[in-house]
């Protein structure tokens, strides 16, 4: 049996119905259980699309998108929902965490969609909040906390309803080079300990450098790949890594 | 698996929003309370005002009369008529009575008056006499040359019991009545105008046989009115119920009812406009929010939802404001006297009906829900991509 958790065949998305705009074009890609990936692109090249596509969040114009051996490139809108909502986090460049409630009530929300008990979902989002260090900044609504402790509690959302992957847009562009570090590593971490699958659109190639995968896209074709061996990235034969990735040490 | 009848998502979301958005909440459940509450009150006046002329019609007035026939001033065969109407379903009373225009005199003050002879004990059933009488009662009209009169005729006049009035009129034969009793309807154009006889001093007056001008049938429901009316009629007697006798009552009250009833619901409509407003401008605040909703899960069914009970919530709370609201300022009405046009002061009448308050509370929310769907369907179809966006 494959081990692949997101297989994309063919992947188109065009936008605009005068003047179309190819935002991505005959993506094939397969991503395993418990891989780091990044996706890196200059912009528009099409990388949020793609994440998007794989986040379920937009549907392609044609091609597959598999999820765990399962077609949803036709998903309905609730079901795309409920798939979201149990199989997938995200965390965005904006944390965007409900202002009314607190830390542990936004980590609560994804829980609650699911249905599931509020007591339950209170004492997951409490062992969340502790495990991403703000064990002290439960209660505190958005506007009491850091960008850095708000892109935690974003994660730890993410984290809710133990999500087979998690998606991450830009999620340290608007945090400071610790609370990154400190954004990565807790990443790493659960990565390391749960085999969890992190795909992460970042323009950090300091970030991307840190993954086990680097995907770069370039007007909507995958046209670059490079994997970790050791220390070394191995790219793949028609790689051409453009000035983003020149610091990057390749074999 | 869902907690309860509302998902506990939907339920902690709108609740924070309501209680965050203080100003915003304060103006949606204000604009429904006011709604409410104004309507409330409308209809206790209404409700007060419908049961005060049915009070006068159902209490103080027959609910069929039998006239002569057209052509004639009297009833002359008016006994098989009495027994016609008591074997009428319901029929409690049938007094027969022989109206006559009186000038009545006494000193130098004299004033023209509605005679009627009655008896006594049948027309009390009709018009509740005797539990109106000030002094002396409705019976002693039977003991000869008496006259029972309005306490406020009797002012004008300036007689006082034992008087004796002297009555006449062009073709009547004048006689002198002694003041036996006087009476107070609270209705200042009877109480100075009518005054009772026995029937056999106003035939004297007349100078009449076995006559009568009417008969008085009350019954036990006055909405049977109609059919025994119409039964009579078919007996070839000139019978006409309530609703014949006094059109301008029923007409005043269907105008007052339909001028309320789209008063109220001009009202209802304002403050749905309002909540749709305030609905809308909360979508568009929330788009961002919406959309990360979205990316957690939320289905579109979840969001609509979730906006129509915020809607609903919105309009709950209102209700119960303006029906709280609306029960404090109809009570405080009740004490408010008002000036009629007969120049006579009375209480402003309120009935409250509980019914009421639970029909505008379900009309505020249904109507809540609606205001709350156009924003809520278009929140439900929002992209998310283009929702996290803004």
């Amino acid at each position: 049996m494959s081990d692949d958790i997101i297989v994309l065949k063919d992947l188109s998305k065009i936008y605009g119905n005068g003047v179309q705009v190819r935002a991505l074009d005959g993506i094939n890609l397969n991503i395993e259980t418990g891989e780091f990936v990044a996706i890196v692109g200059p912009s528009g090249s099409g990388k949020s699309t793609l994440l998007n596509m794989i986040g379920l969040l937009d549907t392609p114009s044609s091609g597959q998108i598999f999820l765990k051996g399962i077609d949803v490139s036709r998903a309905s809108a609730g079901e795309r929902a409920h798939l979201r909502n149990r199989e997938l986090g995200f965390v965005f460049q904006y944390h965007h965490l409900i202002p009314e409630f607190s830390a542990l009530e936004n980590v609560m929300m994804p829980m609650l969609i699911a249905g599931k008990e509020k007591a339950e979902a209170q004492e997951t989002a409490r062992e969340l909040l502790v495990s991403v260090g703000l064990e002290e900044r439960l209660s505190n609504k958005p506007n009491q906390l850091s960008g850095g402790q708000n892109q935690r509690v974003a994660v730890a959302r993410a984290l809710a309803n133990g999500p087979s992957i998690v998606i991450g847009d830009e999620l340290t562009g608007n945090l400071d080079t610790k609370s990154s570090d400190l954004i990565y590593n807790l990443l790493r971490e659960l990565n390391r300990k749960i085999n969890q699958t992190f795909i992460l659109v970042t323009h950090d190639m300091t970030l991307a450098e840190k993954t086990d995968r680097i995907l770069r896209i370039v007007d909507g074709k995958l046209v670059c790949e490079l994997r970790r061996k050791g220390d070394l990235f191995i790219a793949s034969e028609a790689c051409e890594l453009g000035e983003d990735g020149g610091k990057i040490k390749r074999s | 698996m869902q907690n309860g009848i509302i998902p506990a998502f939907e339920l902690s979301v709108v609740s924070r929003h309501i209680t965050y958005r203080k100003w915003r909440t304060f103006l949606s459940v204000g604009a429904v309370a006011l709604a409410v509450a104004i309507s409330i009150v409308f209809i206790s006046i209404q409700n007060g005002f419908s049961d005060f002329l049915f009070d006068i019609v159902f209490r103080f007035l027959p609910h069929i009369t039998v006239s002569p026939l057209e052509g004639e001033n009297y009833i002359h065969l008016y006994r098989g008529i009495i027994d016609t109407a008591w074997m009428l379903p319901g029929v409690v009373g049938v007094s027969p009575s022989l109206a006559a225009t009186a000038t009545l005199a006494y000193k130098d003050q004299s004033d023209n008056v509605a005679m009627i002879g009655i008896d006594p004990a049948e027309a009390d059933k009709i018009s509740e006499i005797s539990k109106n009488m000030l002094q002396g009662d409705i019976g002693s009209v039977l003991g000869g040359r008496r006259i029972v009169m309005g306490q406020a005729l009797a002012k004008k006049l300036k007689v006082k019991m034992g008087d004796t009035v002297q009555a006449r009129f062009p073709d009547a034969v004048p006689v002198n009545l002694v003041v036996s009793g006087t009476f107070s309807f609270g209705y200042k154009p009877v109480d100075e105008s009518v005054t009772y006889v026995s029937l056999k001093t106003a035939r004297d007056f007349l100078n009449e046989g076995d006559v009568v001008t009417s008969i008085d049938i009350k019954l036990k429901d006055p909405f049977q009115a109609q059919a025994a009316a119409e039964q009579l009629r078919s007996y070839g007697y000139n019978a006409k119920d309530w609703q014949q006798l006094y059109p301008d009552i029923v007409r005043t009250l269907a105008f007052e009812r339909t001028q309320n009833a789209i008063t109220m619901l001009l009202l209802m409509i304002i403050a749905t406009f309002g909540i749709a407003s305030i609905m809308n401008m909360l979508v568009q605040e929330k788009t961002r929010e919406i959309g990360m909703l979205m990316a957690m899960g939320a289905t579109p069914a979840n969001i609509r939802r979730l906006f129509l009970l915020e809607s609903g919530v919105l309009g709950l709370m209102g209700a119960i404001a303006g029906c709280a609201l609306g029960l404090v300022v109809s009570l405080q009405l009740r004490g408010v006297q008002i000036q009629s046009g007969m120049g006579e002061t009375m209480n402003l009448p309120i009935a409250i009906n509980p019914l009421d308050f639970v029909v505008f509370t379900i009309i505020a929310v249904l109507l809540s829900i609606v205001a709350g769907y156009y924003p809520a369907r278009k929140a439900s179809r929002l992209d998310p991509v283009v929702a996290m966006r803004g």
